[in-house]
């Protein structure tokens, strides 16, 4: 590997005590990888300041009981309190689908997929593709049948990229890498939706619209599962995702049904009836944090983003919609998340 | 969608059904259930890899992308004899650096491919200076977990022995149980040197090592938090292929043979099919899949793993 590639943070010196160095060691182990560098103590520095980040941000929280009733409708209730343009821009949608178990609820909705190809296309889009690279499994295609997204959305194939096996391009500075490659559907989208599910996450606290993007990542170049991402630590490389892509996003968290506990994978399902949408990414996961029961100042990337990517301080994010107070419902941590619980 | 998948409903049954039909099948026709398609099978994937091979000589992962090692090696694989096979050849020959083989011409970082080439090389026959300097490279590549400090963490951590050495998907990063696999065919295809001796026992080893608690393998945690991860039909089928030769593997092959019948995943069903030929042990006939998909990678798995394909190119000696 070239030296510019290597990773440069110390796992050691970047644990300040014993206890955080074991719980990073933890958090490489369990994820396969020994000599990790990030975790929560990979201290995430955005390069470049994102034109948004000093506007007050409109984040709308919409009323959704269910995945059959009047989804698409909601949908565009919401962005459209957003003020969000998309005519004549191409379009892709990004959902998360990383992982299948039909005990549980780890993807996003595919009503809420199908509701969106229909929304941007009304909305008069140029051009709307669906794209992921799941990070664990292969055969994204069979995922994408599992999830029911290949059956019940209408030509699946033909609006679909893998995007972990798309053509890439190098971006030049990511993180702490010389260069690092994207999929070309992705560069070229004239907006990302980050169409992300409602979950904790068991090493980021909760992974929402701006974690979302891990999926942005080819697999054709870094993996399954994208380990290039654990070694620039996981924060760091959330944030670094948010601040390439975020100015060109938009986020549609689907919390109709999220998941708690355990997660991404191994959580429990959290009814909770609703969508969180907007254009800055940092806002609309803050505003998710907060519904959650999650205190966003205690996210080491949300923290990070604030000021530089976005905000994510509840006076500064113009809420519409439903209050948080009136749809909040806090979500069950882990123990090793305890402390990010909202008093 | 797959009727009946999550209950328990076998796949062949749902190929008797199917009336698939998209974008990304170019050839859709059902077929009777557990149907000898022999020929006809193979042909169909062949004249796509053919029609669909680019003017540089390789594959995309889909028609008229650009060319990247692990599609057209597998082609390559597939085609084997044919002369589109020679030109795909050339064409990672001049991707062959430092000993690695890189993964696209846009790729500078040799990576996990160069097990795929040498394997290549291997079944041809072929390019033995370049085979050499691929397997020093194979052997010299280690996840980034070996080090010093993984073994002291192995101490606090029971998930994985980090002793074992894997191999990575690319140089820095950890070892995960595809890429090992692959390392660990090529490895066994060349002569044993014991420097590639004690990679192919610790990387077998580790294999062993990450099993998940159902017998099978995922791409390469046995549990996370404490609580067990499942199996996955492609990676166990993968790890099957690593460890050729060994014993007590009898779970693992029930497993994969169940795996087989109830994946939907056309990939799982042609990398299983490939690993339990390669063990002597029944794989259903159909190979699996009744349409011709657009996914180069997967036609050309589809080929090698057909019962008159060229799945030997996986066979360790």
């Amino acid at each position: 590997m070239s030296e510019d590639n290597k990773p440069t943070a110390d796992p050691i010196s970047a644990a300040s005590n014993r206890r955080e160095f074991l719980a990073m060691a933890a958090a490489g182990l369990v994820a396969g990888v020994a000599g990790y560098k990030g975790g929560r103590n990979s201290r995430a520095a955005p390069t470049a300041a994102s034109p948004v980040a000093s506007r007050s941000e409109r984040v709308a929280i919409i009323k959704a009981a269910s995945y059959t009733h009047d989804l698409e409708s909601r949908m565009l209730q919401g962005i459209r309190e957003c003020n969000l343009d998309v005519s004549g821009k191409t379009v892709l949608l990004k959902p998360n689908f990383v992982e299948f178990d039909p005990k549980t609820c780890i993807n996003t909705d595919v009503a809420v997929v199908a509701a969106a190809l229909n929304v941007f296309r009304t909305l008069g889009a140029a051009h709307v593709q669906i794209g992921e690279g799941p990070g664990h499994r292969r055969d994204t295609f069979a995922m994408a049948e599992l999830t029911r997204y290949r059956s019940e959305i209408p030509k699946f194939d033909a609006n679909f990229v893998d995007l972990n096996r798309d053509d890439v391009t190098a971006v030049k500075n990511f993180a702490d890498r010389k260069e690092f490659f994207f999929p070309n559907s992705v560069l070229r989208a004239d907006l990302i939706v980050s169409l992300a599910k409602m979950k904790t996450h068991h090493w980021a606290g909760a992974t929402l619209s701006m974690k979302n993007y891990f999926g942005l990542v080819p697999g054709s170049i870094y993996g399954w599962p994208k380990n290039e991402l654990h070694y620039i630590g996981i924060p760091k490389s959330i944030v670094e995702l948010t601040r390439v892509f975020g100015p060109k996003s938009f986020a549609i968290v689907d919390g109709i049904v999220g998941m708690e506990g355990n997660g991404p994978i191994q959580g429990t399902p959290k009814p909770l009836g609703v969508l969180v949408m907007g254009s800055n990414l940092p806002a609309v996961d803050a505003t998710c944090c907060r519904i959650m029961g999650i205190d966003p100042t205690k996210v080491e990337y949300l923290e990070t983003a604030n000021g530089t990517l976005g905000v994510t301080g509840e006076t500064q994010i113009a809420q519409v919609g439903e209050t948080i107070a009136s749809v909040r419902t806090n979500f069950q941590l882990i123990k090793e998340f305890n402390q990010i619980r909202m008093g | 969608m797959v009727p009946g998948y999550q209950k328990g409903v076998l796949w062949r049954s749902f190929l008797k059904k199917s009336t698939v039909s998209s974008d990304r099948t170019i050839v859709a026709k059902s077929l009777p259930t557990g149907r000898t398609v022999g020929r006809s099978y193979l042909g169909q994937r062949l004249d796509f890899l053919r029609k669909s091979q680019n003017p540089d000589g390789g594959w995309g992962y889909f028609p008229g992308k650009a060319s990247w090692l692990e599609p057209t090696a597998y082609a390559a694989m597939a085609l084997h004899g044919d002369p589109a096979a020679d030109r795909a050849w050339k064409l990672l020959m001049s991707w062959q650096s430092n000993g690695g083989w890189r993964s696209s011409a846009s790729v500078q970082e040799p990576g996990w491919g160069t097990s795929l080439c040498v394997s290549l090389a291997q079944g041809r026959g072929d390019a033995p200076a370049a085979v050499v300097s691929g397997v020093n490279w194979l052997v010299n590549s280690v996840g980034a977990e070996t080090n010093w400090l993984g073994i002291l963490l192995g101490y606090f951590r029971h998930e994985r022995d980090l002793r074992l050495k894997a191999w990575p998907w690319k140089p820095g990063d950890s070892g995960w149980v595809e890429p090992t696999a692959h390392a660990l065919v090529a490895l066994k295809q060349v002569a044993r040197t014991s420097a590639v001796h004690d990679r192919i026992q610790s990387g077998e080893a580790q294999l062993l090592d990450v099993r998940s608690s159902d017998g099978g393998w995922n791409y390469g945690a046995r549990a996370a938090l404490g609580v067990d991860l499942p199996s996955y039909p492609e990676t166990t089928a993968l790890a099957l292929l690593g460890l050729q030769g060994r014993n007590s593997l009898d779970s693992a092959f029930d497993l994969a043979a169940r795996q087989l019948m109830e994946t939907p995943s056309p990939l799982g069903r042609g990398w299983l099919s490939i690993a339990l030929r390669l063990h002597g042990r029944p794989a259903f006939q159909d190979a699996a899949s009744s349409e011709i998909s657009t996914d180069i990678m997967l036609a050309s798995v589809e080929a090698l793993a057909a019962p008159d394909g060229n799945f030997w190119f996986m066979k360790a000696a």
